[in-house]
């Protein structure tokens, strides 16, 4: 057995269909009774019509880094995730404290910066980071909420319980697969719609459309979708939601900034613009207040928005919150600003920039995952136990090099989750990230969120630009409700 | 002692412009180092004055009707505080500027130049010694380097501009671990064909911003006025601005600071 520190192994995974004892799960029952039942020949056929759906409708996600190719489609995996009703309340809960905490700790470091002065934050590890934008300085935002949509990234250890791994507070992606998704399920398997309860996600777009207009104060306000154009990954979700939400979808060109306010060029005379849903990288936005070369922004914007003339969802500088570096904090903020337990687990967080901690991280090197503090996407990142020598070197040598730049966390086994393979049925690592939506009226989210699967075998790296795959995540109505007997 | 300043900006285009949009940093503030004692802008249109997240004043200009020329002029009386003794004192806090930027990061040419003087001490005399050798190794060249080339192109280059000394001092600094700051704003200097925009650097030293002007070598405000502050250039600059359409662009700039005129 490999022991890792934490009292973290890598011997059990936790398997969310089967008990280590063979038995299927409760949640699961009414599932594996039907994947019994169902023909091998009419699953394949179902995946195979799945693929050709998925074509059709355009869904693809572009890899940046691939000379290969730009665009493909992101696999879809037809054996769902599912989630008892009482595991998912603890969830919901969980996100939403850690999404209040987050929110009341950008708008305590832009302003009175209480947190830092008690030192529960090292201020050095804020005012220092990249992501601090000073432009934030001095800007009100309406209710405080800096980060409208959030993704929380979970995990499952050995024994089943949930650990945050990351928070995304600046452009979380993905929510379309998690509609999509479930479209797929519906259509190919509308039998299992009627036998098991299966709380709905589809008002998701709803939901956020409600969150971007309570986020002005403005009567009927009009709201855009900002993308960075066709050549982005994520622009057919750009698409998807500005469609599903009826608003338009514009990029920088199709707006201006004229005394003080945003407006939209319209086949019918210009319209003025209230609420932005920035899907277009904070450096961009303005090329007259941040990255000069940005052709993807809108000249002025900056300083409309920090005159409160448009809402940025999310809003600017909230990177410097999800930053990995001061991942660690979370839980402190949580305690500090809501006063209240948390209710998620942090992933155990060595700092390389202590000299302590970054010497017990390169002794035992082997068995650590090591991020870049400031990276994203699986890019830049060493799984210690699956790295080779030369790897092992490169990191050694990037961790003495800069310490600063990275953390490291134990390696955790990942839950698994029946998967097909080209073998049949095997499990392969999933996570989850729900979407966490923030407006004055409260925090909500649709039950469940995007669970990604990491297709090849034993790896754990779950991202789409690494390889992984997405199921449809079922969050079950009511755990002492049957899941009823198939026809 | 006051100085009077007249600032005017224009641009000329060969084309009517379909609309244009400039950020203006161009109204000093009242600090103990210099008092405003009258100040004027004169723009096309009627923006309100607004604040960056550095405090700078700073006015947005939308024009959206076609036009070929864009006027601004600034001027107004600034008294400076003759007993100040140099060291600058405001409600910024110093650590955001220990970010280096696009153009204030070092290379390795710059982090040489650095560690030659910097390594034993920080201190005053040594970023003196630092700056004195910046000069030597870029002398003041006007028209040698553009306004969007880096700290490391400008050294690369050999010569530079107030600019380029500015940004070549602060991707030192901040790479020593010392929070700096650009700063734009004016110079009252005898030689009336000395450009008087000028720019220079701050760096924190012991609680306080110390001036750092690499292109005079000097180690304290003399004869300075200060509009702006910021990480670099781009953020500190007067005027910052985009457009589209209008064809050719002609800048005539003039700026003039006098000591002696008629204060009637």
């Amino acid at each position: 057995m490999l022991h890792l520190a934490g009292g973290f192994t890598l011997k059990t995974i936790h398997n969310e269909m089967v008990t280590t004892e063979g038995q299927c799960r409760a949640h699961y029952r009414t599932y594996q009774r039907w994947l019994d039942d169902t023909p091998a020949e009419l699953l394949n056929r179902k995946r195979r019509e799945a693929d050709l759906l998925f074509h059709r409708a355009g869904i693809t996600f572009t890899v940046y880094g691939d000379d290969s190719g730009t665009e493909r489609l992101i696999p879809f995996d037809t054996i769902p995730r599912i989630i008892p009703a009482s595991e998912w309340s603890m969830l919901e809960a969980g996100c939403r404290q850690r999404v209040q905490a987050l929110n009341a700790f950008l708008n305590d470091i832009y302003h009175d910066q209480r947190i830092l002065t008690e030192n529960i934050v090292p201020a050095d590890q804020v005012l220092t980071n990249p992501q601090y934008q000073m432009a934030m300085r001095g800007v009100t935002l309406p209710h405080g909420i800096y980060s409208h949509i959030s993704g929380i990234d979970l995990i499952r250890d050995g024994d089943g319980s949930y650990y945050v791994l990351e928070d995304n507070l600046r452009i979380p992606s993905g929510v379309s697969y998690m509609l999509e998704n479930r479209r797929m399920m519906m259509r190919l398997f509308p039998e299992l719609f009627a036998t098991n309860h299966i709380a709905p996600v589809d008002h998701y777009p709803t939901l956020l459309l409600e969150t971007l207009r309570s986020s002005t104060p403005i009567d009927a306000p009009c709201v855009v979708v900002l993308t960075p154009g066709r050549y982005n990954s994520a622009y057919f979700e750009h698409a998807f939601l500005a469609q599903q939400m009826g608003v338009e979808l514009v990029e920088g060109q199709d707006l201006y900034v004229r005394n003080g306010r945003v407006y939209m060029r319209t086949t019918s005379g210009d319209q003025i613009v209230d609420v932005i849903y920035r899907r277009v990288d904070e450096a961009f936005i303005d090329p007259l207040a941040l990255d000069p070369d940005s052709l993807l922004g809108v000249p002025g914007l900056m300083s409309v928005y920090r005159e409160g003339g448009v809402v940025l969802a999310n809003a600017l500088g909230t990177g410097v919150a999800d930053d990995k570096s001061i991942y660690p904090y979370v839980p402190d903020m949580i305690r500090f600003y809501l006063d209240e337990t948390p209710i998620l687990n942090n992933v155990p967080t060595w700092q390389c920039r202590d000299p302590l901690q970054l010497s017990h991280v390169l002794a035992n090197l082997e068995d650590m995952v090591v991020k870049e503090t400031n990276g994203s996407g699986g890019y830049g990142m060493l799984v210690g136990p699956m790295a080779s020598k030369e790897q092992l070197d490169t990191f050694r040598a990037k961790l003495t090099a800069q310490p600063s730049a990275y953390i490291a966390q134990p390696t955790l086994a990942l839950s698994a989750c029946p998967t097909f393979v080209e073998s049949g049925v095997a499990p392969r690592h999933i996570d989850l990230r729900p979407y966490v939506l923030c407006s004055p009226n409260g925090i909500r989210l649709v039950p469940g969120g995007l669970t990604r699967v990491a297709l090849t075998e034993g790896s754990l790296v779950v991202n789409s630009s690494q390889g992984g795959g997405t199921k449809d995540t079922w969050v079950l109505e009511d755990d002492t409700l049957p899941q009823q007997e198939g026809p | 002692m006051k100085l009077k300043i007249e600032h005017s900006t224009r641009y000329n285009y060969s084309l009517p412009l379909r609309s244009s949009i400039q950020y203006l940093r161009l109204v000093p503030r009242n600090d103990a180092s210099q008092h405003v004692i009258d100040w004027w802008l004169s723009l096309p249109g009627n923006p309100p004055p607004l604040t960056d997240g550095y405090g700078n004043v700073m006015h947005v200009l939308t024009l959206d009707r076609p036009h070929q020329q864009i006027l601004v002029e600034a001027r107004g009386i600034v008294e400076l505080n003759p007993n100040h003794d140099g060291r600058v004192h405001d409600d910024l806090d110093p650590r955001p500027f220990l970010r280096p930027t696009s153009l204030t990061t070092a290379d390795e040419p710059l982090i040489a130049l650095t560690e030659t003087y910097l390594s034993q001490s920080q201190d005053v005399t040594a970023l003196g010694k630092l700056q004195q050798a910046i000069l030597e190794k870029m002398p003041y060249i006007p028209g040698s380097t553009e306004v969007w080339h880096s700290a490391q192109e400008a050294f690369a280059l050999g010569s530079g501009v107030c600019q380029d000394h500015t940004h070549v001092m602060l991707a030192c600094a901040r790479y020593k671990g010392l929070p700096a700051r650009y700063v734009s704003g004016y110079i009252h200097v005898a030689d009336e064909g000395h450009l008087a925009s000028h720019a220079w650097a701050e760096i924190w030293l012991d609680g306080a911003w110390q001036t750092f002007d690499v292109t005079n070598q000097l180690l304290r405000p003399n004869q300075h006025i200060k509009l702006a502050v910021g990480m670099d250039y781009l953020e500190a600059c007067p005027i910052r601005g985009m457009r589209s359409g209008g064809g050719e662009e002609t800048l005539h700039v003039h700026v003039n600071v006098r000591a002696n005129f008629d204060s009637q």
